[in-house]
């Protein structure tokens, strides 16, 4: 499948999953699903940070304006998208990146993905909750919010994977 | 010249994503407070329609209960009712003193096409808008309680403040003695709010009624908000803190009503008529 076509399915994909059923998703504790990071993990490798940045924005803002949160989604995502070059800078492989080769779990192993995303999701939430707050004294509950949302977040990204994306390894 | 392009060249990731950054933030802010467009929330067009597709999937899941709640509140009109429940001692002799009363409020029907209930600030997509009538600061309520106020509105959607956001700040009292207060919002529980503003040095009752006082002109006095759960004091304050039990559930509301007060332009050319405090 041609690539471009590819994110762009991907796009609408994340959008109307995030909106119309993870948004929907509301159990108590303070547990908030916010899978869309894995769309920016999945860009390819090569994709300068601007253009991160950009696919970032326009995700961020359609999400916001179906879910009335005006730019909070926006601004969280903006932090994924700058911080990704340099997580994976931190975490390369030895023989560094293939260009060619999509950044999931399976072509990058386990361990590296627990890593990378695990950071990446959890300054992402934290950052969400934390301006959605913006109260001192509210820490505890924004701590509260984040160790909750994440990890079952970040569960949820790993399944996403084994469901959508096919295993085989090409060549 | 050649040193500061230099420099905008070096940081320039930086400074994209700063400006993209600050961008976010200032709809955050801005919006948060006052909306200048319907465009970046659920009254657009777009987001409007797509939420109204998924509610006509959706809608039928609290189906039952909300039949129910309808049913309870023909009931109580009913019996409010003289037509339906009251028999007239003096036949024949009818007294009508419409002239005696002017329709302060009018009331439009509404749909919920799109709610949150475990978010900080918790807002509702109605299925009416402008066309209909809706202007923003206009009051929403339901069979059983107040449910927020009009935030944002386009051609045929708009948004609702719900009783679950930070600052929605109604105009509340309790029923039998008075005591008034504003109504807040924790973000934790939604069958719970709280009310601030009242003085510790009067007593309050639990279970006592909580409604509207109708200060604002946007809810008529007396609509439900729910009971007293309980009062703690403030800490360093002379305050209550107030814990309500709302009488609405949020978590499955469909059928609303939005508020159309028709003296608000007299109670406002009146109220405008106070002079502001002079500047010294």
């Amino acid at each position: 499948m041609n690539v471009v076509v590819k994110i762009g399915l991907r796009f609408l994909f994340f959008l109307f999953a995030q909106v119309l059923v993870f948004n929907q998703i509301e159990i108590g504790f303070g547990l908030q699903l916010m899978i869309y990071p894995l769309f920016i993990l999945l860009l390819p490798v090569e994709m300068g940070v601007v253009t991160l940045m950009v696919a970032a924005f326009v995700l961020g803002i359609l999400i916001d304006a179906m879910s009335n949160t005006y730019g909070l989604h926006t601004s969280s995502l903006l932090i994924v998208a700058y911080m990704r070059p340099m997580i994976f800078k931190l975490f390369a492989p030895r023989d560094g990146y293939d260009a060619l080769v999509e950044t999931n779990i399976f072509t990058m192993g386990t361990a590296w993905f627990l890593k990378v995303f695990g950071i990446l999701i959890v300054v992402h939430h934290l950052w969400f909750f934390m301006l959605e707050m913006f109260k001192m004294n509210e820490i505890v509950f924004v701590l509260q919010k984040t160790f909750i949302s994440a990890p079952i977040s970040f569960l949820i990204c790993i399944l996403l994977q084994y469901l959508f994306i096919q295993k085989r390894v090409d060549k | 010249m050649r040193n500061f392009l230099a420099f905008i060249r070096r940081f320039q990731v930086l400074l994209i994503f700063a400006l993209m950054q600050g961008l976010a933030l200032t709809f955050y802010f801005t919006f948060v407070h006052f909306p200048r467009s319907q465009y970046l929330t659920t009254a657009s067009n777009l987001s409007g329609s797509i939420l109204e597709i998924r509610n006509d999937i959706t809608k039928h899941f609290a189906l039952s209960k909300n039949n129910t709640d309808l049913q309870k509140e023909n009931v109580r009109l009913m019996e409010e009712s003289n037509l339906m429940s009251f028999v007239s001692l003096d036949n024949g002799l009818v007294k009508i003193n419409d002239t005696l009363h002017k329709q302060q409020y009018s009331y439009v029907p509404a749909t919920v096409i799109n709610s949150t209930y475990d978010k900080r600030n918790n807002y509702f997509t109605l299925n009416i808008g402008s066309a209909q009538g809706v202007k923003r600061g206009m009051g929403v309520f339901s069979g059983k309680g107040v449910v927020g106020v009009v935030h944002n509105t386009s051609e045929h959607y708009s948004v609702v403040k719900s009783c679950l956001t930070e600052t929605i700040n109604i105009d509340i009292m309790v029923e039998k003695t008075g005591q008034f207060g504003l109504l807040k919002w924790n973000g934790r529980d939604a069958r719970r709010g709280t009310m601030s503003g009242v003085s510790n040095d009067t007593e309050i009752k639990k279970w006592s009624n909580i409604v509207t006082r109708g200060g604002g002109g946007i809810f008529p006095r007396g609509l439900k908000v729910g009971k007293v759960e309980k009062a703690d004091v403030v800490e360093g304050k002379p305050l209550w803190d107030i814990t309500i039990l709302y009488s609405e559930d949020y978590r499955s509301l469909q059928r609303v009503y939005v508020i159309k007060n028709l003296l608000l332009e007299e109670q406002k050319e009146l109220e405008d008529l106070i002079p502001n405090d002079p500047v010294q």
